[in-house]
């Protein structure tokens, strides 16, 4: 019916079993050195020498590279075009082409930036790759978020897909009595209300019933709530937790202190 | 503690159950308007129907998550533009509470103040994290004011002044005619439904009068923002 809606993976593998937390720590920190860090080839060294092998280990690989190709191929393509020709202050010029002039130092900075892009995403995209949304909820809540949130965000999980199907239906409705969703940019415009319209009004419609099912469900009540599912958390995986904290710490005051 | 007060008033049950529609509405509707192709993103719908229903901080709320769900579901180049939809949601929520959601030329104005604050918030985030060149069609944009000599921060400011108006105002006015569609019996379950009363009061006529004057004026300080911008 939908298609998948997160990008988490089913596969046992070492990643699959650490504590959502510990993985978000060492993503963040993968990200602020990258961003922090005063050596240009940083960026890149984290991403070879900490975030392939990380992937490989976790036996996510080919979904990694497939995802990462699709996200980075037309976001890289356009940085480098736009940087090296357009880069205020470049100067040396490596060649011409009609009238545009290619910049070193364009070059070097959308290298940089590429880099830091690449670090960014790529190490959300192993959470995500390996961690379920719900999981990563469940154990916020345990860990004292609030409820609410967790809430939100599963509930949103559940209902995008809802909503995706929903708008495809009233597409293929109202094309089927005649709405034209091509051609002049009037037309477009004028087809957007006959497509938002009933999308957005059946919706809300679900919102009262829901609220008072959660109302009947005790969902406010301030007691402490067990969970059906328990997130394991081992002690090794608390100190890399502090060690990503103290590694970001550290980057972040290195960067202040050398510049 | 008035602070606070105000805070948990935004967030009653209703709140809490519109707040992932609104998320899934600001996904697809987004979505759809690539089906259509039409040059406007229009992914803040629903986070400006929450800031005008349920108050400045269920807005920022539903801002901050469309934009970290929009990230871990379908593309993480999302996440680190959360401050941008924060602040769409507390602007309009705040517009609403000084009743400019009661109707549609005060909407135009909550458009364009909310254009404003998103287009401000949103340079520093392309500008730090990436150089200034998004994956979007404005980018073409603020090459050509780069290539023409502005610095970076200016080039980026000026096409995000150009770019935000058009998506904002459309996104206010769609907001306001949800709300508008809605019952008042159902509106009035939301912590603040008194921000979205339509008055009665005044004429078509003057409406129409008030509307262009107001237009007009903030055209003029567009104009002058963005000359003195791509002067400096």
């Amino acid at each position: 019916m939908s298609n998948k809606l997160s990008f988490y993976i089913d596969r046992p593998g070492p990643l699959h079993g650490l504590n959502p937390l510990t993985k978000l720590a060492v993503a963040f920190a993968f990200i602020i050195i990258a961003f922090s860090a005063h050596w240009y080839w940083a960026p890149l060294a984290i991403f070879i020498a900490g975030i392939i092998p990380i992937a490989v280990a976790g036996r996510l690989g080919r979904e990694f590279f497939s995802t990462g190709v699709r996200l980075f191929l037309p976001l890289f393509a356009f940085l480098f075009i736009m940087q090296s020709l357009f880069y205020p202050g470049g100067e040396t010029v490596l060649f011409r082409l009609w009238f545009l002039t290619v910049k070193l130092e364009g070059v070097r900075f959308a290298f940089l930036t590429a880099m830091r892009i690449l670090v960014m995403v790529s190490s959300f995209m192993l959470v995500l790759l390996s961690t379920h949304p719900s999981a990563l909820m469940s154990d916020l809540t345990q860990r004292g978020f609030p409820a609410m949130l967790s809430y939100i965000v599963t509930s949103t999980l559940q209902i995008i897909p809802q909503m995706r199907n929903k708008a495809g239906t009233i597409i293929d409705a109202q094309r089927s009595r005649g709405l034209n969703t091509e051609g002049s940019l009037g037309q477009r415009v004028k087809a957007l209300l006959p497509l938002v319209g009933p999308l957005v009004f059946g919706s809300l419609v679900d919102v009262e019933e829901r609220a008072v099912a959660l109302e009947a469900r005790a969902f406010n009540a301030p007691r402490k709530k067990t969970s059906l599912r328990e997130i394991p958390d081992t002690n090794w995986e608390k100190v890399l937790r502090w060690f990503c904290l103290i590694l970001m710490v550290a980057s972040i005051g290195s960067n202040i202190w050398l510049s | 503690m008035n602070l606070i007060r105000s805070i948990k008033k935004d967030f009653n049950t209703m709140t809490l159950v519109l707040i992932p529609v609104a998320i899934a509405i600001n996904v697809v509707i987004g979505e759809i308007v690539v089906v259509l192709k039409l040059p406007v993103y229009l992914d803040s719908i629903g986070t400006v129907l929450v800031g005008a229903l349920c108050g400045p901080w269920a807005g920022a709320l539903t801002g901050t998550l469309s934009n970290t769900i929009w990230g871990l579901l379908i593309d993480p180049n999302a996440l680190p533009w959360f401050p941008v939809a924060l602040l769409i949601g507390f602007v309009a929520g705040w517009c609403a509470r000084f009743g400019l959601f009661t109707n549609w030329w005060k909407v135009i104005i909550s458009g364009i103040l909310i254009s404003l604050t998103s287009a401000t918030a949103s340079t520093p985030i392309s500008v730090w994290l990436y150089g200034g060149i998004t994956a979007s069609g404005s980018s073409f944009i603020t090459a050509f004011l780069l290539q023409t000599g502005h610095g970076l921060i200016s080039s980026v400011l000026s096409t995000n002044f150009l770019v935000e108006p058009v998506d904002k105002v459309t996104t206010a006015l769609l907001a306001f005619a949800i709300i508008q569609g809605l019952s008042v019996r159902y509106v009035a379950r939301f912590p603040r439904s008194e921000n979205v009363m339509v008055e009665k009061k005044g004429t078509h006529n003057t409406q129409i009068i008030v509307a262009i004057a107001i237009a007009a004026v903030l055209i003029v300080i567009a104009a002058t923002v963005l000359v003195s911008l791509l002067a400096s």
